[in-house]
């Protein structure tokens, strides 16, 4: 941003980027960014560095994304959702089962070939996508075990606001509350909604585990989170420190995946610790419930290519 | 320019240059933030920044609840509800001492607890109580005042959305933990008004109130002021139950109302347009202070201020009280600009593993914390609770502030006492199990 | 002047009058759907959120015109009218200068550049909805000018900020 680019480029003074974060600082994300920070700032001597602002201090993730295309912050972790926004094709990344593992959503989703136009077309939204991160497996915790979808009968689980989310949750055997984050603790402690649905990092940090106890693993979402740059950062570091930049990238989109395993059960036990159960869920009956949200949501013919490439990248 | 300490005095020296001028608050703290936006930024990503804030800071489903509260009060005082109410309320507590002022405390605490939200709250009893409390006579100044300072006791009272940011920014401290430490603290808050008032009304003998109606009289009144407590019942009870979230309980309030008045025959349907009216008026200007305010926030972060804060003032000592006391008074500092929200999210990541490293637990601190901020909501001069008491009670702020000075030294003085007796906080979620 | 500030007075009494009771269409008909059809509404928060800030930012600009907005004037009343003048003069401006540089500056750039940019739940665009701010913005600047213009009038007889008794006001 401009506050960074006080300094003249290639003048070798130092330059401090922002990063934008909504998450708090011990997050998976979070501890491969300030690992790839160091590893910059002695790569480059000293030159260049990350700062973290963790826990949305610079505001929500839409807020974030505004501030990134106007150059007042230089990076942040946006969800994929949200970028549907700016591209509508972006749905495609974001479906329901589309992933059968984190390891296969990372290798689809940062290979050049498969989305590469997807990211470009951010471009003309002053949004540069540097890569994808692997931002954990939902499943659904309420306050019994969810094994099939009869289970949800009648059961108003809180989801992401959007109308693939809330269509998803309708096909899946229950009802959509879109509901801020904030509120969904005392929603689902007097009653208002049954449940709700995230990975276990976020499930055991919000302390939904009090009360929403049973975790199903219905492994229905696998969505993904991209590292943005705003294009006037990026356009001002010269070749060497952008392919030095994305290098590191890759190094941290492999820690992120290993990071998020390592939470994901550290998560687990301190919930289970605090009287939480996680259980066991058909996923594959949930799946060919969600299945026709597919063939409604990928609608242009890029959303196609990009889909069939996933399909067939499966192992 | 863009130096924290150049920032920080940009800040604090506009917002008292521009106070004194006379400016409104809001701009006060607006003006001097966008200028250090500017400076950190640049013109135009320094302009479409701070509108983003601003926007932001006004965009969160709680705050609805603010000119629901104020409009239902609207239509009961227009409507006849709040009459048969205030009936109640003198035969109920006619012959207690400043009696009307101990069931605003009350009232604040009872309706804190569901909505916490306290500008909601202040908002809701404000506008019922303050024709009763100017029909028996009472100093419509020191009436908002009481209000005012009752409010935030819901804000510790569970449940309570500001300890659930604080836990969301504490990185998963127990939310029940929490919620179970804020009982004691929050009824201690509402029992310090009350002391405020009983001491009061000792200098006030002309509130000594009414004798006693007898058991008939009292039954038809509670009879007449039934349909009138269904209103609380329903917006309550609806929350409690989990009909509701406290901010569509605000809505249902407005519909019972004005379906009672309309039954009653009170309201009619062309007086309503200029009820609407006020209500949106009174509210827009509380929450516009909340909007500008994240503008400050939003400056705070970026420059890294409190950093700049922690790292002069911790430097230099080891003790665990001097470093407690300087945080509190840091928060209460702070507090007065900023609203709760952005307070703690700015400040937890840095002031709370200072703390934790001095062995303070993280319940413990978040209460601290938001009793703390609590105070600063209905800090003079930036305080939304205080605006929006004021408004709904149709008096100005001067003799208010003024009549706040003992409800705030009686609740700075609990303050301390919650900090350095951490047992008050830490004793219900211990008995629970939820902390060692 | 007058009569233009008399319709602007009409027009924003009615906006917000109308935005506020759809406000409280819309929680109600959240409640009903997830209540009584069992089939809760996902654009209805939302809706809510957006109709609030509109009216919310309509409401302090109706705030300013009837210089309803809280000021610590305690200080300045005790200023001689001449004094008073000057500090009035300096006040609307400091008003102006956030208004127009956030607001009407800050809002039409955040309008132009998310004006394609579409909402999960809303049929209208990112853009469309900050509309209010640079709207809010210029009806704002345009009663700051006229209480300019009173304050610099021969008729001015001091500082007149939020009133003694602001029932009158409302009428
Ligand atoms: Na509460
Ligand atoms: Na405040």
């Amino acid at each position: 941003g401009e506050a960074a680019g006080e300094s003249d480029e290639g003048s070798g003074e130092k330059r401090v980027f922002k990063v934008a974060f909504n998450q708090n600082a011990a997050h998976p994300q979070a501890q491969a960014i300030l690992a790839l920070s160091d590893e910059l700032e002695a790569q480059t001597d000293g030159q260049y560095s990350l700062e973290l602002y963790p826990d949305a201090t610079l505001g929500t993730q839409e807020a974030t994304i505004e501030q990134i295309q106007s150059g007042t912050i230089d990076f942040a972790f946006v969800a994929g959702s949200l970028l549907e926004s700016f591209s509508s094709d972006v749905a495609v990344v974001n479906l329901p089962y589309i992933y059968e593992s984190p390891e296969h959503q990372m290798e689809v989703l940062n290979d050049d070939a498969i989305v590469g136009d997807l990211y470009d077309s951010l471009l003309e939204d002053d949004i540069k996508v540097l890569a994808a991160a692997h931002a954990g497996v939902r499943n659904m915790y309420t306050d019994k075990p969810i094994e099939s979808p009869d289970d949800l009968a009648g059961y108003k689980i809180r989801v992401i606001g959007s109308d693939t989310n809330v269509r998803m949750m309708e096909l899946m055997g229950g009802s959509a509350a879109p509901m801020a984050m904030g509120e969904v603790y005392t929603a689902i402690q007097s009653g208002v909604i049954d449940g709700a649905e995230n990975n276990e990092v976020t499930y055991f940090d919000v302390s939904h585990y009090e009360v929403a106890p049973f975790y199903s693993a219905t492994k229905h979402l696998m969505l993904p989170d991209f590292f943005i740059a705003s294009p006037k950062t990026w356009d001002s570091l010269d070749e060497e420190t952008r392919e030095l930049f994305e290098e590191l990238l890759d190094g941290a989109v492999e820690d992120v995946l290993h990071n998020f395993a390592v939470a994901a059960e550290e998560a687990q036990e301190k919930a289970e610790d605090g009287g939480a159960e996680f259980v066991d869920a058909d996923a594959e009956a949930f799946r060919e419930a969600v299945l026709p949200l597919h063939e409604e949501v990928v609608t242009t013919s890029a959303m196609e290519e990009i889909y069939d490439a996933i399909e067939s990248a499966r192992g | 320019m863009t130096d924290p300490l150049v920032l920080s005095g940009i800040l604090i020296g506009g917002l008292v240059l521009l106070l004194a001028l006379g400016v409104p608050v809001s701009i006060a703290i607006g003006l001097p933030s966008a200028v250090c936006m500017l400076l950190l930024a640049g013109f135009e990503n320094g302009a479409i920044t701070s509108m983003q804030q601003m926007f932001r800071g006004a965009n969160t489903f709680v705050l609805v609840a603010v000119p629901f509260f104020v409009l239902a009060g609207a239509i009961m005082n227009t409507g006849g509800i709040a009459e048969r109410l205030i009936n109640l309320a003198r035969v109920m507590v006619g012959r207690t001492p400043a009696g009307l002022l101990h069931t605003n405390v009350i009232a604040n605490a009872i309706f804190g607890t569901v909505s916490g939200s306290a500008v909601a709250t202040a908002a809701a009893v404000g506008s019922t109580m303050t024709p009763m409390l100017k029909k028996e006579g009472y100093d419509p100044a020191m009436s908002a005042a009481t209000n005012v300072s009752a409010a935030p006791s819901g804000m510790l009272i569970p449940p309570s959305n500001t300890l659930i940011i604080y836990s969301l920014a504490a990185g998963g401290t127990s939310i029940g933990a929490l919620f179970l430490a804020g009982y004691i603290p929050g009824i201690l808050w509402a029992l310090g008004c009350s002391a405020v008032v009983f001491f009061y009304a000792r200098r006030h003998p002309e509130l000594r109130g009414n004798a006693f109606p007898g058991w008939r009289t009292a039954f038809v009144v509670f009879l007449r002021a039934l349909p009138s407590l269904g209103l609380i019942v329903v917006a309550i009870g609806g929350i409690i139950a989990g009909f509701f979230t406290p901010t569509e309980g605000s809505a249902i309030a407005v519909v019972y109302a004005l379906v009672l008045s309309m039954i009653y025959r009170t309201v009619r349907v062309r007086d309503l347009p200029g009820i609407l009216y006020d209500a949106c008026r009174t509210s827009a200007i509380a929450i516009f202070l909340i909007a500008v305010s994240s503008i400050m926030g939003y400056v705070m972060t970026y420059a890294r201020i409190p950093q700049l804060i922690a790292e002069t003032l911790f430097g230099w000592t080891d003790s665990k009280v001097v470093v407690l006391l300087i945080m509190m008074v840091v928060l209460l500092l702070i507090g007065i600009p900023l609203d709760p929200t952005p307070a703690i999210l700015i400040f937890v990541p840095i002031f709370l593993p200072i703390a934790v490293s001095y062995g303070i637990d993280p319940v413990h601190f978040g209460i601290m914390m938001v009793f703390n901020l609590a105070i600063a909501v209905i800090s003079p001069p930036s305080a939304p609770v205080l605006f929006v008491g004021t408004q709904v009670a149709k008096v100005r702020l001067e003799p208010v502030i003024r009549r706040m000075v003992p409800f705030l030294v009686v609740l700075v003085i609990l303050l301390f006492v919650i900090v350095f007796v951490p047992d008050l906080s830490l004793w219900l979620p211990r008995l629970a199990g939820l902390i060692n | 002047m007058t009569t233009f500030r008399h319709w602007l007075d009409r027009v924003l009494r009615v906006l917000c009058i109308a935005l506020f009771a759809i406000l409280v269409l819309l929680v109600v008909w959240q409640v009903f759907t997830r209540l009584v059809l069992n089939a809760p509404s996902a654009w209805s928060e939302e809706a809510a959120r957006y109709t609030f800030v509109w009216v919310s930012l309509l409401g302090i600009a109706i705030a300013v015109g009837e210089k309803a907005d809280v000021v610590m004037d305690f200080l300045v009343e005790k200023l001689p009218v001449s004094l008073q003048r000057v500090a009035d003069v300096l006040a609307y401006l400091c008003v102006l200068a956030f208004v127009s540089y956030v607001m009407i500056y800050g809002g039409f750039l955040q309008v132009v550049a998310s004006w394609t940019a579409t909402n999960a739940l809303l049929p209208l665009t990112a853009g469309q909805l900050y509309l209010v701010v640079p709207i809010a913005g210029i009806i704002i600047s345009f009663y700051l000018i006229l209480h300019i213009v009173h304050a610099l009038s021969p008729g001015y007889t001091g500082r007149e900020g939020f009133t003694e008794n602001p029932e009158a006001a409302t009428a």
